[in-house]
């Protein structure tokens, strides 16, 4: 199910590029799915708050004993002991815990009957948790805790889509590079370098989200973990492809040598970013000392929360639809260049 | 000012994100409509 959103997402995205051609005026409805699309994005993957089960929060107290875990929860009626506090997890029921909290909090539990976020603090047992925080109550959608992650969980939905148009939009420049070589029409060159141009902004905004989220997570903003060794060298490739353009003034010669290396650049990238990172240990999820496939692909709760999956879809979708249009406005920029340029000459 | 920018991080960073990407759906609507014109200029 997980890989059937993704993946229709994409497609989807792609479709939805190609209309009404890639060359063409964006028509106003376009735009707005576009617009929405990633306003949507950011809304369902910054704002949902974050909340694990009971389990989540052993097995993080196992880890380290002072962890604080978000537990979305109900209260339960004890009528046998009215002084005593205790809740089920809202998502497994048959998990009840005592809880133990101050004055205000536990005044705040027993106003309410809707499900509510508690942050805990395993006490002594298993079934015995400190109540640190009540969180929103009744929250419409949550997002699964991902031990280690936690809120840093919510890079995947931007830092992982662009990525992945990057190398889309690197496979669409090698594609339109050989229908280059097959038709000699410089539209195809100028796809080409479009979709090259902004796959490398999205690669480039892909290692600078990655970065940040680094300093944070590991510690420091550049590791030389396999992955980013090889978005590096991926640059780098890409970087030679435009400063080879950049190069050649005749158009038929320029696009002529950057096809071909296009499609020598694009050898090495199903190589840099499916083969390399998983050779070889490292800190991204999926590398070969990884005991999961990732919190995306691993059939661990986390990974398979719908609405993760849903919000990760529609980020795909949304990311690919942008790139789209920033792709046309590259050509249809490089055509009226092209169209002015013929007007001065002729003049 | 500091104690409200923590308590509420999460909704700051979403209003800064939100803020962002309106500036930038603006910015490529503007150049959309900017490229429209001049290839109906052009084209006449």
């Amino acid at each position: 199910m997980k890989f059937a959103i993704m993946l229709g997402a994409t497609l989807f995205g792609i479709l939805l590029g190609f209309v009404p051609g890639i060359t063409r005026s964006r028509p106003v409805w376009w735009r707005w799915i576009a617009i929405l699309s990633v306003t949507a994005t950011v809304v369902l993957g910054l704002y949902p708050p974050i909340a694990g089960t009971v389990t989540d929060a052993v097995m993080a107290a196992r880890m380290d004993s002072t962890k604080v875990v978000p537990v979305l929860v109900v209260r339960q009626i004890d009528p046998s002991n009215d002084s005593s506090l205790t809740v089920v997890d809202a998502r497994d029921p048959r998990v009840v815990i005592h809880v133990d909290a101050s004055e205000d909090v536990a005044a705040a539990i027993d106003a309410t009957d809707a499900p509510f976020i508690l942050d805990l603090q395993r006490s002594g047992s298993d079934m015995r948790f400190m109540a640190q925080k009540m969180g929103p109550v009744d929250p419409l959608i949550t997002l699964p805790y991902i031990m280690g992650l936690e809120e840093r969980a919510r890079i995947i939905f931007f830092h992982v889509p662009m990525s992945w148009v990057a190398t889309i939009a690197y496979l669409l420049s090698m594609i339109f590079a050989v229908r280059y070589l097959r038709s000699r029409d410089l539209n195809h060159d100028t796809i080409s370098m479009a979709t090259a141009s902004v796959g490398t902004l999205y690669a480039v905004l892909a290692t600078v989200t990655g970065a940040v989220w680094a300093k944070f997570n590991w510690g420091s903003i550049w590791n030389w973990d396999p992955r980013e060794t090889s978005i590096f060298l991926l640059l780098l490739v890409y970087a030679a492809y435009f400063l080879l353009r950049s190069s050649i003034e005749e158009p038929q010669r320029r696009a002529r040598l950057s096809a071909a290396y296009s499609i020598v650049a694009f050898v090495t990238v199903p190589f840099l970013i499916f083969v390399l990172p998983r050779l070889l240990p490292g800190l991204h999820p999926g590398s070969s000392d990884d005991v999961n496939a990732g919190p995306l692909l691993s059939p661990k709760s986390d990974a398979i929360n719908t609405t993760k999956q849903v919000v990760f879809g529609l980020s795909l979708f949304a990311f690919t639809v942008v790139f789209f249009w920033l792709v046309n406005l590259k050509v249809r920029l490089v055509g009226l260049t092209d169209r002015i340029n013929d007007n001065e000459v002729r003049s | 000012m500091m104690d409200f920018l923590t308590v509420n991080a999460g909704y700051v960073v979403l209003a800064c994100a939100l803020l962002i990407w309106a500036g930038i759906a603006a910015y490529l609507w503007r150049v959309e409509r900017r490229v429209n014109e001049l290839e109906q200029r052009l084209s006449r």
